[in-house]
């Protein structure tokens, strides 16, 4: 529900996860007072109040523009938006959803190329090298540009609270960050031991099956393992995923039941959503927990403000692997349908401005594609400001479709079970070997991949499981993505 | 006594009862026959189309689905024959999801019936006062949708999910404290337990109906002649019932088998599908992976999943009524 | 309930002499089978107490006071912003329009082919039954988009007939075994004297056979009325264009994911999107043990 829709808004953003556009047989409808109409949908739930204000900047500066916003389910979307296109019934403009795969959604033709006004001036107000075939690009057209900047999704989160209570402050009073996993274990130890009971060195909230899988993500890149969780792509400097071979997943997931062995988990922390986990950690029922941008705005909401934030603990002071990026990004669409109109065009460019994507930043909902818009005085609240703050630790890595944009012809089937599955299975005791667990895993994946390859070199697609090796490739550092 | 009429036995009024038969013999050519029924058929005309039209038509159309590799956007184009089935029936998540159905099933459904009809004799005594209170009270959670009852029970578990653990702990009944939905074995049985509670009130009614038409005389008369409420309930009771007793059960053991709401509100079928059921794996594979992976949703493989469950279903189906016939026709036996 | 049956009075006359010993016997009775009604009563409804409870507790209250469902301070603001925030009097309006347009076709399409099936005999009528009883037990798949297609076709889509069409297909197998079995137990005699008084087959079943079948009407109605107010796929996917066309439980969907921390205020939207179909059932409630006894007699 909302934390996914949020996610998955934010990772759309950074062009991470997939898309469809938008499309509409209504486009542009004449009123008789010479008003014209773009329907406009999005599954926006924490972003409403930014949406809505900037329907009415840009309703107020084009006065002949109305926009129809329907704000639709965000885990029916995809089928929400794919019926709509079936019933020649689809909005002028639409948030891109998540499934299926983008060259997908231009091939049945829901997506209008932009090509005639987003033209290299217009593009250049994006920072370079912002658009790419598979990204924001088919066949060399351009369908949709970035939106969102780039920052770690994920952050560990401290109770302020609890934290002092059990000591873990600096010299100064100020709380002590955690930086390692030894700091988290000995933070959560201390919290569990000196709350009498009442509370837990650590919670979340993982009943739908999600966030123990954040932790996991959270937790093996600053250990070193680029891929994370693995859902945005394998290890690209081997082209496979590693979750048996590369020990640093055993070895988080082993401490991660030492955690649980030991009592500093929240206990429930399998039945309650990741909704009543964060008004838990509000309420201070546990001390440490992972979460993204997004839960702040609802602590606002509440006035609480007692925690800070950190990204990236690793078993030395030093990270070795940060969050990855591709270049470019797509959120938002124009239908085929509306056949880029003015009204739907001059949209299109307003939510694509520095000054929409400054209202974005101030509204505390994440980073802007616009570096001018993340520098700025109007973020109040100093959780946001050490969220802005992370942004060094989230570098472009490379992207197999740039090098050969024929890889977007691949579709890499889906495994079962899946890592959010093995990594439940492994907490709740119900899988019992984890080194054969997590090779399964590997296996798994790495096989689909191939199988996905193979499906699409059948139908003639040039490619290779070759297209995703980059042996050049340095975590530590910025990759700069070039065609072939 | 709908699904018995099914069976064997003669339809209500064979030849002259209703105005429109007006009675052809049974050997008139068919013309005739056919129209003499002219309004029957315009009378059933609504039903098998809105029936054909929205639920068989669809069923059928979605069994083409069942050959191809297909994402549910456009048009399926990619044949793959019988790989979808074989890859279900290789699939041990689809029946071990298969198994969490039956038990759910065959825990759900004896217990809420002994329960219903306990409930039922109780309430259609004719001295007990404010029954009708009682039966609403009952019944009332079955007005409820499946998506209030989830958030409602994941509130109350989470809010007394603490309580309940310092109680038993404080009892030293455990020594760590539950996962309440993180336990697989305790997660069904929650399901279970919200299960039972939301739809004990149809069978409730339905028992009460079924008693309501035993005439009260033959109570009486058992009474006269010395049988205890044991016996009566025994020999009089239960052998009245039988008919209606067959529907209920075999509607809910339909009902049983296609459970899912709960399911998907309550554990989405988790932890480590544990309480997967097969109307969640279907879903799952229809609508993409889970909120922490969005994948492609597979339709052919999910129609698969579904026709495939179906077949299982109507031999379990048939194998029930067969059962129940053979003891039916034993009784008989024995009686005659 | 063994226990409840054995505390009835045995039959028989008895001694003069013993009667206060067993009238006090059985007044103990009486009051021990209400006190476990009572009893179990409670639990049974728990949840909807606890949750009309909680729906007027504080954000506070509500994480301190746990099991107990009286509130400590009443707070009546959860329902006006509940109502005011999620516009469900839109969404009411457009419930009640579904609801009754599903209950009223789908008692007449099951009235009328319950009736010809229970009370005529036409060639291919044994078909017809064996037709419904297997759609009974036919798996549904993936059928929403053969469904969407023929709703497109017929140019119904992001119409509330469309959802009232399809959401009284889902219902029509059950409802149409109800009838049949309600009419076939009527008694012959009052349809004889029907056509003897030179009624029509239309009059017969309009005028004297459907006002009869009042409890069934009832019950049909009330079951269908339970589900299509509860349906959330149905008017979802139909009314994907028109938001304005939504059901309360496709609004009650967003106001959970806009409000997913703000529980009081979850429990006051439960309660205001629950409360109509409560009423109905209890308004309807008292007809329909009579309907199916009907239908199940015989």
């Amino acid at each position: 529900m909302s934390p996914i829709s949020r996610r998955g808004f934010l990772t759309a953003s950074a062009a991470l996860g997939g898309g469809l556009t938008a499309c509409s047989s209504s486009s542009a409808k004449s009123t008789p007072s010479g008003t014209r109409t773009v329907t406009h949908w999005d599954w926006f739930v924490s972003q409403e109040p930014w949406i809505k204000n900037e329907i009415a900047v840009f309703e107020k500066a084009n006065p002949k523009i109305r926009i129809k916003r329907t704000v639709q389910v965000s885990d029916k979307y995809p089928d929400l938006i794919n019926l709509a296109f079936r019933g020649g019934d689809a909005p002028d403009f639409f948030q891109i959803p998540s499934t299926p795969a983008f060259p997908d959604q231009v091939a049945q033709g829901w997506l209008e190329p932009l090509d005639a006004r987003a033209t290299a001036a217009w593009q250049s107000r994006f920072p370079q090298g912002s658009f790419f075939n598979g990204v924001d690009m088919v066949d060399g057209k351009v369908y949709s540009a970035p939106f969102g900047g780039a920052a770690p999704w994920l952050q560990l989160y401290i109770h302020n609270g609890l934290f002092k209570q059990a000591g873990i402050t600096n010299p100064d009073g100020s709380v002590k960050l955690p930086r390692t996993w030894d700091d988290v274990t000995l933070a959560a130890e201390a919290i569990t031991k000196k709350s009498g009971g009442k509370a837990h060195g650590i919670g979340f909230g993982n009943a739908q099956n999600a966030t123990l899988t954040w932790w996991i993500e959270l937790f093996v890149r600053g250990a070193g393992s680029p891929a994370g969780y693995g859902t945005d792509g394998p290890d690209y400097r081997v082209g496979k995923w590693t979750f048996g071979s590369d020990r640093n997943y055993a070895d988080f997931l082993t401490l991660l039941l030492e955690w649980k062995k030991k009592g500093y988990i929240y206990p429930s922390a399998m039945s309650i959503g990741d909704e009543q986990a964060r008004a838990f950690f509000e309420r201070g029922k546990f001390g440490i927990t992972v979460g993204g941008v997004w839960n702040q705005p609802t602590w606002a909401e509440h006035h609480f403000s007692d925690y800070s934030l950190t990204t990236l603990p690793s078993p030395t002071t030093t990270p070795k692997a940060f969050f990855y990026y591709p270049p470019g990004g797509r959120v938002f669409g124009v239908s085929k349908a509306a056949a880029l109109t003015d009204e739907a065009w001059a949209w299109f460019d307003h939510l694509h401005s520095v000054e929409a994507g400054r209202r974005w930043v101030e509204a505390g909902q994440g980073l802007s594609v616009f570096p001018r818009a993340n520098d700025q005085a109007k973020i109040t609240s100093p959780q946001f400001q050490q969220y802005v703050d992370t942004r060094r630790y989230a570098l472009p890595w490379p992207v197999p479709a740039i090098r050969n944009p024929e890889v977007s012809q691949v579709v890499v089937p889906a495994v079962k079970p899946d890592l959010p599955d093995v990594t439940a299975g492994l907490y709740t005791g119900q899988l019992k070997d984890m080194g054969a667990a997590l090779s399964a895993l590997e296996d798994r994946r790495n096989k689909a991949l191939a199988d996905g390859v193979k499906a699409a070199q059948a139908k003639g697609a040039k490619v290779g499981l070759a297209d995703y090796v980059f042996a050049d490739w340095d975590p530590t550092k910025p990759y700069v993505n070039k065609p072939a | 006594m709908p699904l018995v009429d099914t069976a064997p036995s003669p339809p209500a009024h064979r030849g002259g009862s209703g105005p429109a038969t007006a009675a052809p013999p049974p050997k008139a050519p068919l013309r005739t026959r056919l129209w003499a029924a002219r309004w029957s058929y315009l009378y059933i005309l609504p039903l098998l189309a809105l029936l054909l039209t929205f639920v068989v038509y669809p069923i059928f159309g979605s069994l083409v689905y069942t050959f191809y590799r297909w994402n549910g956007i456009g048009e399926p184009s990619d044949f793959v024959g019988l790989d979808n089935f074989r890859q279900i029936a290789h699939d041990s998540i689809f029946w071990d999801s298969v198994a969490h159905t039956f038990v759910y099933a065959i825990v759900v459904v004896p217990v809420q019936l002994v329960i219903a009809l306990a409930l039922a004799l109780v309430l259609n005594n004719k001295k007990l006062r404010f029954s009708a209170f009682y039966r609403t009270l009952f019944f009332l959670p079955v007005v409820t949708s499946p998506a209030v009852v989830g958030v409602v029970v994941q509130l109350m578990l989470s809010n007394f999910g603490d309580t309940f653990n310092s109680w038993l702990l404080d009892a030293h009944i455990i020594d760590t404290p539950v996962d309440w939905l993180g336990n697989p074995r305790i997660a069904m049985g929650i399901i279970i337990l919200v299960g039972i509670w939301q739809t004990l009130g149809y069978n409730l009614v339905y028992f009460l109906a079924g008693l309501q038409t035993i005439p009260e005389e033959i109570n009486e008369a058992a009474r006269i002649d010395g049988a205890g409420p044991v016996r009566t309930f025994l020999h009089i009771t239960v052998p009245m019932l039988r008919s209606v007793g067959l529907m209920i059960v075999i509607l809910a053991f339909i009902g049983s088998f296609q459970v899912f709401d709960l399911v998907q509100v309550l554990t989405n079928g988790g932890p480590y599908f544990g309480t997967e059921v097969v109307n969640t794996y279907i879903y799952h594979l229809a609508f993409g992976g889970n909120q922490a992976a969005a994948t492609q949703p597979d339709v052919g493989l999910a129609s698969a999943a579904s026709f495939f469950y179906g077949l299982l279903l109507i031999g379990f189906s048939v194998l029930q009524v067969l059962i129940f016939r053979s003891i039916a026709k034993r009784r008989a036996a024995g009686r005659g | 309930m063994a226990l409840l049956t054995a505390r009835r009075p045995a039959p028989g006359p008895r001694p003069a002499g013993r009667r206060p010993a067993v009238n006090a016997r059985r007044a103990a009775g009486r009051s021990a089978t209400h006190v476990l009604l009572l009893i179990g009563g409670l639990i049974w409804l728990f949840p909807f107490l606890w949750t009309l409870g909680s729906s007027f507790k504080s954000a506070d209250g509500f994480f301190s006071q746990g099991l107990n469902p009286i509130p400590k301070h009443v707070m009546v603001s959860n329902y006006s912003g509940a109502w005011k925030e999620a516009s469900f009097e839109k969404y009411f309006v457009n419930t009640v329009l579904v609801a009754g347009g599903a209950v009223v076709l789908t008692l007449a399409a099951t009235s009328m082919a319950g009736y010809v099936l229970a009370r005529t005999e036409f060639p291919g009528r044994k078909a017809v039954i064996g037709l419904i009883s297997v759609t009974l037990f036919l798996p549904h798949g993936y059928t929403i988009i053969p469904i969407f297609d023929i709703v497109r076709g017929l140019h119904l889509l992001n119409t509330l007939w469309a959802v009232i069409i399809v959401q009284s297909s889902s219902s029509l197998v059950f409802a149409t075994f109800l009838f049949m079995g309600y009419f076939s137990t009527m008694d012959r005699e009052i349809e004889d004297a029907a056509r003897v008084d030179g009624a029509s087959f239309h009059q017969t079943f309009w005028r004297v056979m459907l006002p009869l079948s009042g409890p069934m009407l009832a019950t049909v109605g009330l079951f269908t009325c339970i589900t299509a107010w509860n349906s959330f796929f149905i008017p979802l996917v139909f009314t994907l264009s028109k938001p304005e066309l939504h059901t309360l439980p496709v609004g009650m969907y967003s106001f959970l994911g806009q409000n997913s921390t703000d529980w009081t205020f979850l429990c006051a939207g439960s309660v205001i999107s629950l409360l109509p179909i409560v009423v109905i059932f209890l308004l309807l409630q008292r007809y329909f043990v009579n309907g199916l006894a009907g239908a199940v007699k015989g």
